[in-house]
């Protein structure tokens, strides 16, 4: 749809310029003050638009003076050099001619051969060039042209004599020679009319009172000089694309984890962090996870190929777990009853899970408290969809005697309302196995489109696993799935675009 | 944790009523922390998984079925054939000898029979799949548990449990045509492969042989073709297991003995004769009950639960979860079933009152001891860098820290770099921990190209780096690194956005030249950073000191062409956690 306010500035001006008649660029250029470049640019908009329509292509063949022209017609031609000077020298002998003119002979003998044929000149016995008497109405032709064209610059070829056409055509450079007097210049002019529709819009551009010379950006200079106010100011297309900004931005899965650590903080969370290399004795034995169970092999954990095992575990906590797995020691357990093997316990590994975050904090714990971490974990599985070789896991612990079943049923609410965002009927509890908490539940909250979905798992650490460690009140321990919430909340369905390399995808991902 | 198949109609038999709609079922499966992956109605099986691995008696469909009995209300039931040390039954002939020499190779062993009505196809692939999953999940893939099912009919009595020499013992294995002798086995059998190694390089391996010579079974790889070939139709079955620790098999063979007592089977015990002593004598008469009783005080199970419980309630609600129970005083003791040995601490006796009760029932709270909560000077010291950073104009990326050791190495230049890597990668694509972020932005920038230039991008997040003088070999340390990627892309762009991170956070830098074979050289610097100018003069009296932070370089054309990018490249990485130091102790 056309409409007045979506016409470009050089388009009003076209139309509003535009007669009754067929106009051309030259006609534009006069009328409104537009220069070609101008002019052409708006033909085109306005033909694809259906406004103007081609009516006639002119073409023209012009005259003008070379820079040799000009300088023939200032020093003369050489044809006429060589008369005046034989008029006053008398005879000379052809070199002589060349030489005294400047000029080269082969030019000499030229313009002598056709002024000989005209009966300007002649030679004599002695092989001299000499005076003939009269004149040559072809120079008289050419002078009279280079005269013309000079003042009154280039002229149409039909504005010329049969005589000046002839000596024109013959002395022009063709285009890319290297002399030539004159210059032949072709040219097309196309001229156009208003269509009914352009007559229409042209109607409508004057009753809109659009001139085409509205401003386009407002500049310092109006402001400082109060210019502005004497100036309409065009009406911008606000649906035109506008272009594309590069900027920079937070990563969607940072900032999401990011605001994850606020709520947890703002739920009297202390953030707690650990390295990436543990050791089995704290990523396991401190646990209480027995060094034959099965989720400890090669298949589970990534080993650390050098050094295979840590210098050193500390102590008091070594002895008393190497003593809790073989017999319970104090903890009134009765142990997992095998031999527990230190040099096992030294081995190095990637963390498999955060709760080895929270076993080192129990060792400087404060009571009441409440731990957090968002850690990087390792597992060797096939990374696919849904699987990474390593991911985050949200884990932490509260310490205190008011630590029970039903504190921790209110934490996994408080997780599920305030960080899932999930409404308090949409919570569900069920019993859970974590080999170092009892009682173990696990908290499902209700999705709008995927149904119930485990938000994480919790429970009680076992006495097995506080008391080596120093610690005689209860602690709660949990862990939240914080890459599938990351994922739900982002709205991806594969994990590996968590981490995703492709800096367009990170650029397109809506931030939440 | 194992997923096992129950099947409707053998779930049905042993409940004695319909199986319960989907929703009640697993409500009821909870209560065991069994979850329904799945049901195929033209089959009628279940895929069912169980989270509760101190539970392996829950892993068959009898167990299933007895605790969804038991939480029904249903008496707790009765195995008299489970004998204690007190008073062992006569076996008859039903005798197992074991040879001396096994007391160093799989010393224990305990076994029963089973006779009862022929076994139909749904039964039998049931006892197929306890085996499977006692053995392999639970048995540490037969390492702790190997177990047999034989044709009891055609034993003669008493059977052999001895060391054999691999090479002289030949038998038709299972699945095979021809003898072999134990060794071809462990070369050329499926399961010689997969369980060869629990036995190979010992002088002799375990054999199980009738009193005819008859083979049972190379425990604990293959059964033989011939007693140990079970098929539907068969009424009376012979059960073993071998393994290191004799209260693993008993727990299992409990377990085993009472689920074909609940398909109705008449269950007869078998003595073993060890030539050695174990922890139930020379003569263990199996099944055989081990276990010991639990206490618990009403008092500690209240502090866990939050609020109180009667003995007598909770008593009630121990045995609804299938343990016989006795209230003396304010405690309540446990005596556990012979297929259960999950109670190790009186805080599982309190999980069985909670789940007996239904955690529905326990009402949420908050404790209203308060704690101040604060983030780690590490996150808010990596928030303050990736602020200006973005506000620089740099994507935040994030990236994975395993990576293949070719990307650290020989691709960026260093083919002798030295890095954390595992011992045990499952490919060479995650083999080794990242030192460095340039390499994971150099990978973003070739999977790139095709994205609007320029490119700035950043990771603030954790590298390992080796060092000797930690426990662990090795240090993890917070990196800020960034790229620029650009036709005109070069050092002076990333030493500008260096110096405006750096005063952002209040610290001056200056730039020592390095020999670095990532960079062009000439073109790489050490970075170095003390605090700003007052503050470090007040702390030092004048003296400034530097410390080094990170590099910043424009990456070499070699490396580039490694990496297949087509745009020249320069980068920073920085060690937040130096950086911080030195600023905070001025």
């Amino acid at each position: 749809m056309n409409s007045v306010e979506q016409l470009h500035p050089l388009e009003v001006r076209t139309l509003r310029a535009a007669g009754e008649g067929p106009f051309t660029a030259a006609d534009l250029m006069a009328a409104a003050g537009m220069n070609l470049g101008q002019c052409n640019q708006a033909f085109s908009w306005l033909v694809d638009k259906g406004l103007i329509e081609e009516r006639e292509r002119l073409r023209e063949l012009r005259y003008e003076l070379t820079d040799l022209g000009e300088q023939y017609r200032r020093d003369g031609l050489p044809e006429e050099r060589m008369v005046a000077l034989l008029r006053a020298a008398g005879p000379l002998p052809m070199p002589e001619i060349a030489a005294r003119l400047g000029l080269q002979q082969r030019d000499v003998g030229s313009a002598y051969g056709a002024l000989a044929r005209e009966g300007v000149l002649a030679m004599d016995r002695g092989r001299r060039v000499r005076a003939a008497g009269g004149d040559s109405a072809r120079v008289a032709t050419v002078r009279g042209l280079l005269d013309r064209l000079a003042g009154a610059g280039p002229a149409a070829v039909e504005a010329l004599t049969d005589a000046e056409r002839e000596q024109a055509a013959a002395l022009s450079r063709k285009r890319g020679a290297a002399r030539g007097v004159f210059r032949a210049t072709e040219t097309e002019t196309v001229s156009y009319a208003l269509t009914a529709a352009g007559e229409e819009m042209r109607r409508g551009a004057a009753a809109a009172g659009l001139s085409g010379v509205e401003a386009g950006a407002l500049t310092p200079d109006m402001l400082a000089d109060g210019s502005w106010r004497a100036v309409q100011f065009r009406r911008y297309n606000v649906n035109s694309p506008p272009g594309r900004v590069l900027l920079g931005r937070r990563n969607p899965y940072t900032a999401y984890l990011d605001r994850v650590r606020d709520q947890l903080t703002a739920l009297g969370f202390e953030e707690f962090d650990g390295p990436l290399v543990e050791t089995n004795f704290w990523c396991c034995d401190a646990l209480f996870m027995p060094q034959f169970h099965a989720a400890r092999d090669e298949h589970d954990v990534y080993f650390i190929k050098e050094p295979r095992h840590a210098s050193h575990l500390p102590e008091p906590y070594l002895q008393r777990v190497a003593a809790t797995h073989a017999d319970g020691w104090q903890t009134g357990s009765r142990g997992w009853g095998y031999r527990f093997d230190p040099d096992f316990a030294r081995r190095t590994i990637l963390r498999s899970h955060g709760t080895v975050v929270s076993a080192k904090t129990l060792t400087r714990a404060k009571v009441p408290g409440k731990y957090f971490g968002i850690m990087r974990c390792f597992r060797p599985d096939d990374v696919d969809a849904s699987h990474l070789a390593d991911f985050y896991q949200t884990e932490g612990i509260v310490l205190g005697e008011q630590v029970n079943l039903k504190t921790l049923l209110g934490l996994l609410k408080l997780f599920a309302e305030e960080v899932a965002g999930a409404a308090s009927a949409d919570v569900r509890y069920e019993p859970a196995y974590f080999p170092f908490t009892e009682p173990s539940v696990e908290v499902f909250i209700r999705h709008p489109t995927v149904g119930w979905i485990e938000l994480g798992g919790s429970g009680i650490f076992r006495p097995e696993v506080t008391r080596p460690l120093g610690v005689d009140v209860p602690v709660l321990a949990w862990g939240l799935g914080i890459d599938r919430m990351a994922m739900m909340s982002l709205g991806i369905d594969d994990i590996r675009d968590l981490f995703s390399p492709d800096l367009d995808q990170v650029r397109r991902r809506v931030a939440h | 944790m194992p997923t096992i198949d129950v099947r409707d109609e053998l779930l049905a038999a042993l409940l004695g009523a319909a199986v319960p709609e989907d929703d009640e079922l697993e409500r009821l499966l909870s209560t065991a922390k069994a979850e329904v992956e799945g049901y195929d109605p033209a089959t009628g099986v279940r895929r069912v998984e169980l989270k509760d691995t101190s539970r392996p008696d829950l892993w068959t469909t009898p167990g299933l079925a007895r605790h969804l009995r038991c939480y029904r209300g249903d008496a707790l039931p009765e195995y008299p054939f489970v004998s204690t040390g007190a008073a062992p039954p006569d076996t008859g002939e039903q005798v197992v000898e074991v040879d001396p020499a096994l007391q160093k190779i799989r010393p224990c062993i305990a076994a029963f029979t089973a006779a009862g009505p022929p076994v139909s196809e749904a039964l039998l692939l049931e006892l197929i799949q306890s085996q499977e999953k006692l053995s392999d999940s639970f048995g540490q893939r037969r390492r702790a548990i190997a177990m047999g099912l034989y044709r009891a009919g055609a034993i003669a009595w008493p059977v052999r449990y001895r060391a054999a020499p691999p090479d002289a013992t030949r038998f038709v294995p299972l699945g095979f045509e021809d003898e072999l002798s134990l060794t071809e086995i462990l070369d050329q059998h499926p399961k010689g492969k997969e369980y060869g190694h629990i036995v190979r390089g010992q002088p002799a391996f375990p054999y199980l042989e009738d009193a005819a010579g008859a083979t049972l079974s190379f425990p604990p790889v293959i059964n033989s073709a011939g007693l140990g070939n079970v098929e539907v139709g068969d009424d009376h079955f012979f059960v073993e297991l071998t393994g290191p620790h004799l209260d693993t098999l008993l727990l299992v063979a409990s377990i085993a003995a009472c689920d074909l007592a609940d398909a109705g089977y008449t269950i007869e015990p078998v003595l073993v004769r060890y030539p050695y002593d174990t922890a139930h004598g020379r003569e263990v008469v199996t099944p055989r009950y081990f276990q010991a009783e639990t206490r618990i005080e009403l008092a500690s199970a209240e502090r866990l639960l939050g609020e109180a419980i009667s003995p007598e309630e909770g008593r009630r609600l121990v045995q609804r979860m299938g343990s016989r129970a006795r209230v003396e005083g304010s405690s309540v003791v446990v005596t556990p079933p012979p297929y259960r040995n999950d109670f190790m601490h009186a805080v599982d006796v309190v999980e069985e009152i909670a789940i007996g009760r239904g955690l529905g029932t326990f009402e949420p709270e908050l404790p209203d001891e308060f704690t101040a909560g604060h983030l780690t000077a590490q996150t808010r010291f990596g928030r303050a860098a990736r602020d200006v950073l973005v506000g620089l104009g740099y994507q935040e990326m994030i990236f994975n820290y395993l990576g293949a050791r070719r990307d650290y190495t020989e691709r960026m230049n260093a083919p002798d770099r030295v890095l954390v890597e595992v011992a045990n990668p499952m490919t060479e694509n995650y083999a080794v921990v990242r030192d460095s972020i340039v390499p994971c932005l150099l990978a973003a920038e070739m999977s790139s190209q095709n994205a609007a230039y320029p490119h700035h991008m950043f990771e603030v997040g954790k590298v390992a780096l080796p060092d000797g003088g930690d426990p662990t070999g090795s240090r993890t340390v917070d990196a800020c690194t960034l790229l620029v990627a650009d036709r005109a892309a070069g050092f002076n762009d990333a030493s500008a956005h260096l110096a405006a991170l750096l005063f952002y956070l209040g610290a001056e830098h200056r730039l020592v030249e390095l020999d670095d074979p990532r960079f062009i050289p000439g073109r790489a610097a050490r970075v170095e950073a003390s605090a700003s100018a007052p503050a470090a003069s007040a702390a030092h009296g004048g003296e400034r000191t530097w410390t080094a932070i990170g590099v910043l370089g424009e990456l070499h054309p070699a490396v580039l062409e490694h990496w297949s990018i087509g745009m020249p490249c320069a980068t920073v990485e920085l060690h937040l956690d130096p950086l911080r130091t030195t600023l905070q102790d001025t």
